[in-house]
């Protein structure tokens, strides 16, 4: 770190020290918390969290690529039961499910 | 609080007690048995050896004295090749051995170590492969010491995501289940853990979005006992009834949804946990760190993104969480929460016993908190050159950002330290309980990082960010060396009794005896001893490549072992494992390593030494084909 930007750091953090007594942190410090665990805020000149949607930052997120994790792991649950169902029933692991008598 | 504290440490002391009656007498449980196990010095039965998992052995055969006469006394290759992470397990007459993928397990024995036992070689889709965000590495084997007519077990995971359990005596599959889908990009590298009659698996995929979750299986039968998940409801995430009750600051009930997500994000919200566990048996805790967030684009991830980067503990019955600390809350620099967790007893600053936790972070901030109830003990900095974080306030738990050194979108932030690979990653430390000393192996790395938007598609990779890795300020930027640090901590006291530099990365965690001595292996491929209470470098061999597992001891017949594995790779390797020349491939680690490979070139296998190399062959005999039985 050069000596200018490191100058530059500790006016920027003595200027919010000043700002903390006075008002809001103008800067994303995670001090300022809405309620216990809740401490995130939006960067100066970014969007508040509600307000994503919409802006030029909206990840635009595809439901059907969304939900694809949850029903991948009812599946695997659903052959997993089976399989050590059929092991407590009968003594014998079996892993292929189209295998096991239902 | 204070009475609600002190029936806890009274219960404690008096589980404590009935425990040792218990094993002195007859193991009731299996579990009782991994205990009896760990604590013998001729055993290594689990990651980080007993379930304190401190890395320490009490033999002192091998001393600060003699460690000089330290020589290989044999050797096996793996027959892969990529990061050979963990460590071997040895039980009795055994050593069980893993691989990179695709996952071979091997069973030597110790009175002949050229003899494979048994040999596990399963059949994995290579589509796998392609979903690993950082080598194809694998951080061990867990055990089960067998009850009734179930048989001891040696359980596994796969990169292709698949839970094994292994016949110990004969390595026959015993039962296999799915945990981990690679389709959408769920892979697992973390090593099982088994406590009382389950085995605990973790998961990995935050860098293609994956929501990360922890399973416990019934060892016997492999059925699903219970999952818990790292973001969303409260119940899919199992918090208890008094979840953060004694220290409501760090946040309670409702906060893994939209409190601290925007809309649906938490559904691919990261939180995986792939590094390592501990457990208290008289608390029945189990403790662990979940991951980063996904995508590393912060700005696509509004809110504190609970419940990721959070130091967990979870009773291992019924999997509720009685405590969760977010050490890095939204997260802007893939800090992945996952690292070592090591259990000790000592006496705090107003002189009170306590039952603690030590963590160091990716953050570059090592905790230490109270292992019965979360509550903070110390926070300190791994290297003064943290500079994310002003300070973690003790008393609300908030660490204190320096916004000149968060990232956003539209703007290249530098000179951030520690970078994503973190002042500390994977590697399993180790803690002198006489000396009551951590020994940490630290990385030295900063970077610049510039995000970017993206969409998720399951099974894609959801990165979102570009990064340049470079030493930290007190190495050598010119020659990119000076990348690793080892380091001697008191967590009590705050202190650093001795520091000494790496040329790379400590990657792969360390091991400490009673012999006065610290073991450690390099990505420049040597093994290491360090006198503990000095730091002083004491004994070396090179070994055939870079290391990125611990070392472990055990004593058979008598004589000490110390073991390691070689192999470079995982995430410092990538470049040289892929061959891969952009400084910003491998997420960034490419640019930081390029000098590794005029040090080191891949390799697979265990190494094993004794002071002057003693071993099985020494009757030359031993091991020799003496002709046709019978014939």
């Amino acid at each position: 770190m050069s000596t200018m930007s490191r100058f530059a750091s500790v006016a920027a953090a003595a200027a919010l020290t000043v700002a903390f007594a006075a008002a809001p942190a103008l800067a994303y410090d995670g001090t300022n918390c809405k309620e216990p665990g809740v401490c995130w805020e939006p960067k100066p000149n970014y969007p508040a969290k509600d307000k994503i949607t919409g802006s030029k930052y909206d990840p635009k997120h595809d439901p059907k690529q969304v939900v694809k994790q949850a029903d991948s792991i009812k599946d695997m649950e659903a052959r997993n039961k089976k399989r050590s169902d059929n092991f407590a029933k009968t003594g014998k692991f079996e892993y292929d499910v189209s295998k096991i008598a239902n | 609080m204070m009475t609600f504290r002190t029936t806890v440490s009274a219960f404690t002391l008096t589980a404590a007690a009935a425990i040792g009656v218990a094993g002195a007498a007859l193991p009731a449980f299996a579990n009782d048995k991994l205990v009896e196990l760990s604590n013998s010095e001729e055993n290594w039965p689990m990651t980080g050896k007993t379930y304190k998992a401190q890395n320490y052995s009490k033999a002192k055969q091998i001393n600060v004295e003699n460690v000089k006469d330290l020589k290989p006394a044999w050797a096996f290759s793996t027959g892969v090749l990529h990061g050979h992470e963990g460590t071997p397990l040895v039980i009795g007459d055994k050593m069980y051995v893993h691989g990179a993928f695709p996952n071979p397990t091997f069973a030597l024995d110790l009175n002949e170590p050229g003899k494979i036992l048994w040999q596990h070689k399963p059949k994995q889709a290579p589509t796998a492969r392609a979903v690993a965000c950082c080598d194809v590495v694998n951080r061990g084997l867990a055990y089960w010491p067998g009850e009734g007519k179930t048989p001891a077990l040696i359980l596994k995971t796969q990169l292709d995501g698949h839970i094994v359990a292994l016949n110990a005596e004969t390595g026959e599959e015993f039962w296999k289940m799915e945990n981990s889908d690679i389709k959408v990009g769920s892979t697992l590298t973390i090593a099982p853990y088994v406590v009382k009659d389950v085995v605990l698996v973790g998961s990995s995929g935050a860098e293609l979005g994956v929501r990360g979750y922890v399973t416990a299986y019934d060892v016997k039968t492999g059925a699903q006992k219970w999952r818990a998940y790292a973001t969303g409801p409260d119940e899919d995430i199992k918090l208890a009834k008094d979840f953060n009750l004694a220290n409501p600051h760090y946040g309670q009930k409702g906060l893994g949804t939209n409190k601290t997500w925007e809309g649906d994000a938490w559904k691919i919200g990261g939180g995986t946990n792939w590094g390592w566990y501990a457990f208290d048996p008289d608390t029945n805790l189990f403790y662990y760190g979940s991951g980063n967030p996904a995508p590393w684009n912060e700005t696509m991830r509004p809110g504190d993104n609970k419940w990721t980067m959070t130091i967990w503990g979870r009773d291992i019955d019924t999997g509720e969480a009685k405590f969760g600390y977010q050490k890095t809350p939204h997260d802007e620099w893939d800090y992945a929460g996952v690292n070592v967790m090591m259990l000790s007893e000592q006496k705090d600053k107003t002189g009170k016993l306590r039952k603690l936790l030590t963590h160091p972070d990716r953050n570059g901030i090592v905790y230490t908190l109270d292992r019965t109830d979360g509550t903070l003990v110390s926070a300190d900095k791994l290297d003064d050159t943290v500079n994310w974080v002003k300070q973690v306030d003790l008393k609300t738990g908030i660490p204190i950002r320096d916004p000149e050194f968060a990232t956003r979108m539209d703007h290249k932030a530098t000179e951030i330290c520690p970078s994503a690979m973190g002042y500390h990653n994977q590697g399993h430390d180790s803690y002198d309980p006489e000396k009551q000393r951590f020994f940490m192996g630290i990385n030295h790395i900063c970077m610049d990082w510039e995000p970017f938007m993206l969409p998720y598609r399951a099974g894609q990779f959801f990165v979102g960010a570009t990064l340049w890795m470079y030493p930290g300020p007190k190495g050598d930027r010119q020659n990119f060396e000076g990348l690793g640090q080892i380091k001697s901590y008191d967590a009590i006291n705050n202190k650093y009794d001795w520091e000494k530099m790496e040329r790379f990365a400590v990657w792969g965690g360390t091991l400490a005896t009673a012999g006065d001595l610290v073991f450690y292996g390099t990505l420049d491929g040597f093994l290491k001893a360090r006198n503990s209470k000095t730091g002083d470098l004491v004994w070396k061999y090179r070994l055939p490549s870079g290391v990125i597992g611990h070392p472990m001891t055990y004593t058979h017949k008598g004589t000490q072992y110390v073991a390691i594995y070689y192999g470079v790779g995982g995430w410092p390797g990538v470049g040289l494992v892929f061959d891969l020349n952009d400084p910003t491939a491998g997420l960034g680690a490419v640019g930081a390593f390029k000098n590794l490979a005029n040090y080191t070139q891949m390799g697979g296998g265990v190494q094993v030494f004794s002071l002057n190399g003693k071993n099985p062959y020494d009757d030359v005999n031993v091991g020799e084909w003496t002709g046709k039985q019978g014939g």
